[in-house]
């Protein structure tokens, strides 16, 4: 039997999070709006209006196109295709066709499998975003809401070649794009959508057969399955005997199944052409360059520097670098800190993202600061506090926003490490537990931990547990 | 002579001297509609009276009450001794392709007959601003489409004054006609090929095409965005100046509006034209096209009456002291046509996607559950025979197997005009010139129902003017005489990109130096005693 792979290709839509619509000065995001109540007569396509290009979708654009390691073209132009559908009220997209701003690209998606898979661009534009359509009984309402906000469509080539992988490349685009902070790459709110173009071919062959197009598909695990769903299909289909058709299908999200929507055998005509209501778009060296000038380190990248620089295992370093905020806020504390960064990991990685997963924040939000967490880690290891006192400081920081030295200071959380003061105790609970002090001077030493448990009891845990032992061995050898 | 009779700068100053009232000029301008205009157009116009044909129809809305309100308010300011504005109390007239907030904006077609704008253009809120006052809204060719006014969906369409049986021109023949029956002192044309400079010519009126960029084309229902200008038509060339000095500019709202300074227009005007370098050039003394059947290029020259009044205002130029250099090699311009019929059209499909009967304007009656059924339906009946025929021919030329052939290649004599115009303007060049002097048209205004239907024919009055749009250079038509059919005569000047104050210059000089000519003291036939 032949073996068949996969070939997949992704075309991703990425709303941009500007303030503004990208020709017109409606807001850009209309998120649980009444329909129609974000319009204005450039973005309803009235007659006489006119685009004005908003360039911090631009910028954000290039930002993304610059990550993708995209070429940047210094003149690129807008092109109107032409379509007529309700919710497109001018009747002609505004996008960009043969001379878009970003020239190809690629992204190394690292697979959880330990290869790597360089995944090529073959369309990276800027365009504007249609309105909606929803079917009411047999009436078509359409919100002009979503019209005009600002997208970046980029297309993969053919050079998936697993649901997974279709899966991962959508991960870490999601989470490229929140880390340059150029969109918020939600996927049920449709802030990133994807079509799979999905084909088989015997493994071995480097033609490309007929493909179909997978559309209206809302989040990541629903791509994956919709991709494994299309794939069994066509093995099933060409193993039987039967041709693939060029079928566009839906995703039924409810029956988690694939419907045909249509027959796609023959390319529209869109007509493109030139937008002649705007300028072509010029992008100097100079503006590039300004626009690059705090271009962040990547996740990826960053990965690979936390593994190098501070030891982490994979998979820290890679927790840690799912946000840019976190990892910013690992680092800070490791260099504020100077210890061990594993420690500063291991309180990243358990109390730190429960605290934000409970509070509904980032890191940046933090009234623990990452200078506040490395103090805390500090006062653990001389001895100012103990591990449980230390954890306790992180919520106690965060509800109050002091510095942990001033909490240990006001609520007297410090270790006792008065030697006199850890004495007295000590040699009262020597003369309350004549029993137990018999049994370890007859030889059973390993009662020297409840011995301390003791001391630690009716010091409420604040002496310091290495003093206290030392007294205890004293005092019991008399 | 009427109050509305006078130049836009003499009522101005007459109304900072508070000789007369803004309501006064308003009142002359809306009796003089009821004199000559006749029924405004409508889409309901029923049969054609003996009345219609004598009338001028200049109109499709008259907002008189608007125009009150505002002349009561100006007057209002000059009372309370406020600054009013550079064109105070200066009637003006729209061509309804402009969106003005309140009023029907119908493009003169029935797919937007009940459209009222929800905002207001660039050009005509700017005129506003300047205390300009509007009093309606005036007709042209369905959406922009012709040049002759005939195809308004709107009838009548409007009559040339200088004779009612004579087409105004177009697609700016209800301002033409305005302005020349003295109906309003200014109005807002556009034009793509020659919609402003043709009528303009065809009605005895100055008519000025800026720079592309020049004047903001926000809330211009758009024919040919790449093409389109706004610009202004008036009786003389000192009004022409002060409109344009009042419209240009920057514009937030249109990104292809140029970031570069407006001139003192008016300030210019009286410079002379001494050392300044005006060019004949022979491509502009004839007409070459092609002939339908033989598919040979056709050479026509214009008539001797033309000739010579483009050659009697040379004379009169060069005895004012410009410099005259004939023989100017323009050899592109005959592409200019062909070339528009492609870019236009192209444009234009694309322009008109957006009247499908889903959010404003017409909707077919019929309740239909195909929405490819409702839009054939609205676009069908919605739509004239011009929009029709553009749509096509526009869709055809720029499907994808076909653009290379025409659309691209369009656009490759469109750079080759451009070139022409710029070897000629080009300062350290062989001809440096300053200007080149051309007729507008080659004919004088043509009766009605001539040639209508006949779209080939009828853009080939468009040809002296077409090459300046593909170029993007301004372009200005001025009264050059009367002919012996008693019609006007058109002159046309062309000046490099923003030489607009260079244009007005010679227009003021030309008007200067032909002022006692017999010509000048004749009147449109309606504004004759006893008409």
């Amino acid at each position: 039997m032949t073996d068949y792979e996969a070939v997949i290709g992704l075309e991703t839509h990425i709303q941009l999070n500007t303030i503004t619509k990208i020709f017109c000065s409606c807001k850009a995001d209309s998120w649980e709006q009444e329909p129609n109540t974000n319009i204005c007569p450039v973005c309803t396509g009235m007659p006489g209006v006119l685009p004005v290009l908003n360039e911090v979708a631009v910028k954000k654009g290039v930002l993304l196109a610059h990550a993708m390691h995209s070429e940047i073209r210094n003149v690129s132009y807008f092109d109107r295709k032409n379509y007529f559908y309700p919710d497109l009220p001018k009747g002609y997209q505004i996008s960009q066709y043969d001379m878009a701003f970003g020239d190809g690209g690629y992204l190394d998606l690292p697979m959880p499998q330990g290869y790597t898979r360089r995944i090529s661009i073959t369309k990276l534009h800027l365009e504007e975003d249609a309105g909606k359509t929803k079917n009411v009984g047999n009436r078509r309402m359409i919100d002009f809401n979503r019209c005009g906000v600002p997208l970046v469509e980029m297309v993969t080539g053919p050079d998936l070649r697993s649901a997974d992988e279709a899966a991962q490349y959508l991960i870490r685009l999601r989470q490229l794009l929140r880390w340059l902070g150029v969109s918020e790459a939600d996927m049920e709110k449709g802030h990133l959508r994807c079509d799979a173009n999905v084909s088989i071919r015997p493994v071995g062959s480097d033609q490309l057969f007929t493909k179909t197009e997978i559309k209206n598909v809302n989040s990541i695990d629903n791509v994956r399955s919709a991709i494994e769903h299309e794939v069994e299909r066509q093995i099933r289909e060409v193993s039987s005997g039967n041709r693939i058709h060029a079928w566009t299908l839906d995703w039924d999200d409810d029956k988690k199944e694939l419907k045909k929507m249509r027959s796609k055998e023959t390319e529209a005509d869109y007509r493109y052409f030139r937008e002649p209501d705007l300028l072509p778009l010029h992008l100097s060296d100079e503006w590039l360059q300004e626009t690059f000038t705090d271009f962040p380190e990547l996740p990826l990248n960053r990965k690979k520097r936390f593994i190098e620089d501070y030891q982490l295992p994979d998979y820290d370093a890679d927790l840690l670098t799912t946000e840019r905020n976190l990892s910013d806020y690992f680092e800070t504390a490791v260099k504020a800190y100077g210890g061990d960064p594993k420690k500063v990991s291991n309180y990243l990685m358990n109390e730190i993202l429960r605290m934000l997963n409970e509070g509904g924040k980032t890191a940046e939000q933090l009234r623990l600061t990452p200078i506040f967490l490395a103090e805390i880690l500090k006062m653990v290891d001389n001895g100012k506090i103990n591990t449980s006192t230390g954890k306790n400081l992180l919520s106690k920081v965060e509800e109050t926003g002091l510095a942990p030295t001033v909490i240990v200071e006001n609520e007297g959380l410090g270790l006792v490490s008065d030697d006199s003061a850890i004495r007295a105790v000590v040699e009262k609970v020597i003369a309350n537990s004549s029993k137990e002090v018999d049994a370890y001077r007859a030889g059973k030493e390993t009662l020297i931990g409840w011995f301390t448990g003791q001391v630690m009891r009716e010091m409420r845990g604040k002496a310091d547990p290495k003093l206290a032992q030392e007294i205890l061995k004293e005092l019991l050898k008399r | 002579m009427e109050l509305c009779d006078h130049s836009g700068y003499e009522l101005s100053f007459f109304l900072r001297e508070k000789k007369i009232s803004a309501q006064e000029i308003v009142e002359s301008c809306l009796a003089r509609v009821a004199n000559v205009d006749g029924r405004p157009g409508s889409v309901d116009s029923g049969e054609m009276t003996l009345d219609d044909t004598q009338k001028v129809h200049s109109f499709i809305s008259i907002t008189a009450e608007m125009a009150r309100d505002q002349a009561k308010k100006i007057d209002q300011k000059l009372a309370n001794g406020e600054n009013v504005g550079s064109l105070a109390g200066i009637p003006f007239t729209t061509k309804d392709i402009f969106c003005v907030k309140d009023t029907y904006s119908t493009a003169a077609s029935r797919i937007i007959a009940n459209f009222k704008a929800p905002y207001t253009a660039t050009p005509v809120a700017r005129m506003l601003e300047q205390d300009a006052i509007m009093i309606g809204k005036v007709n042209l060719d369905e959406f922009t489409f012709g040049s002759s006014n005939e195809s308004s969906a709107f009838q009548p369409s409007t009559r040339n004054p200088w004779d009612t049986t004579r087409v105004p021109g177009g697609s700016s023949g209800g301002s033409a006609a305005s302005v020349s029956a003295a109906e309003a002192t200014l109005s807002l044309g556009t034009d793509t090929a020659g919609s402003i400079r043709q009528p303009a010519a065809f009605c005895g009126v100055v008519g000025v095409k800026p720079t592309y960029g020049r004047v903001s084309r926000y809330g211009l229902i758009a024919f040919a965005s790449s093409l389109d200008c706004p610009g202004p038509l008036a009786r003389n060339v000192t009004d022409a100046a002060m409109m344009l000095q009042a419209i240009a500019g920057a514009d937030r709202h249109d990104s292809t509006a140029a970031n570069v300074a407006v001139p003192d227009y008016v300030g210019f005007l009286d410079q002379g034209v001494k050392g300044l370098r005006i060019g004949l050039s022979p491509d502009y003394f004839q007409i070459v096209y092609m002939d339908a059947v033989s598919g040979e290029m056709i050479r026509h020259p214009v008539s001797d009456e033309i000739k010579a009044t483009v050659y009697h205002a040379a004379e009169v130029l060069k005895e004012m002291g410009a410099e005259i250099i004939e023989d100017v090699p323009l050899p592109n311009m005959r592409y200019g046509i062909p070339a528009f019929f492609v870019i236009s059209r192209v444009e234009a499909a694309s322009n008109l996607h957006r009247f499908d009967g889903v959010k404003y304007g017409y909707r077919t009656p019929q309740t239909l559950s195909d929405l490819n059924e409702m839009y054939r339906k609205t676009r069908n009946e919605g739509f004239g025979l011009q929009p029709k025929l553009r749509i096509l021919m526009g869709m055809y030329v720029s499907a994808a197997q076909y653009s290379e052939q025409y659309y691209n290649r369009a656009l490759k004599v469109r750079a080759m005009i451009r070139h022409d115009f710029d070897q000629v303007f080009d300062q350290k060049g062989k001809y440096r010139l300053n200007a080149i002097l051309t007729p507008t048209t080659p004919s004088t205004a043509f009766p009605m129902g001539d040639v209508y239907g006949d779209t080939v024919l009828m853009q080939y009055a468009d040809q002296f003017t077409v090459p300046a749009n593909h170029a993007g250079i301004p372009g200005i038509s001025l009264p050059g005489g009367i002919a012996a059919d008693g019609l006007p005569l058109g002159i046309q000047l062309l000046g490099s990109d923003f030489s607009e104050a260079d244009l007005f210059r010679i227009g003021r000089a030309f008007e200067e130096g032909t002022q006692t000519e017999a010509w000048r003291s004749l009147k449109p036939q309606v504004l004759r005693a006893g008409v």
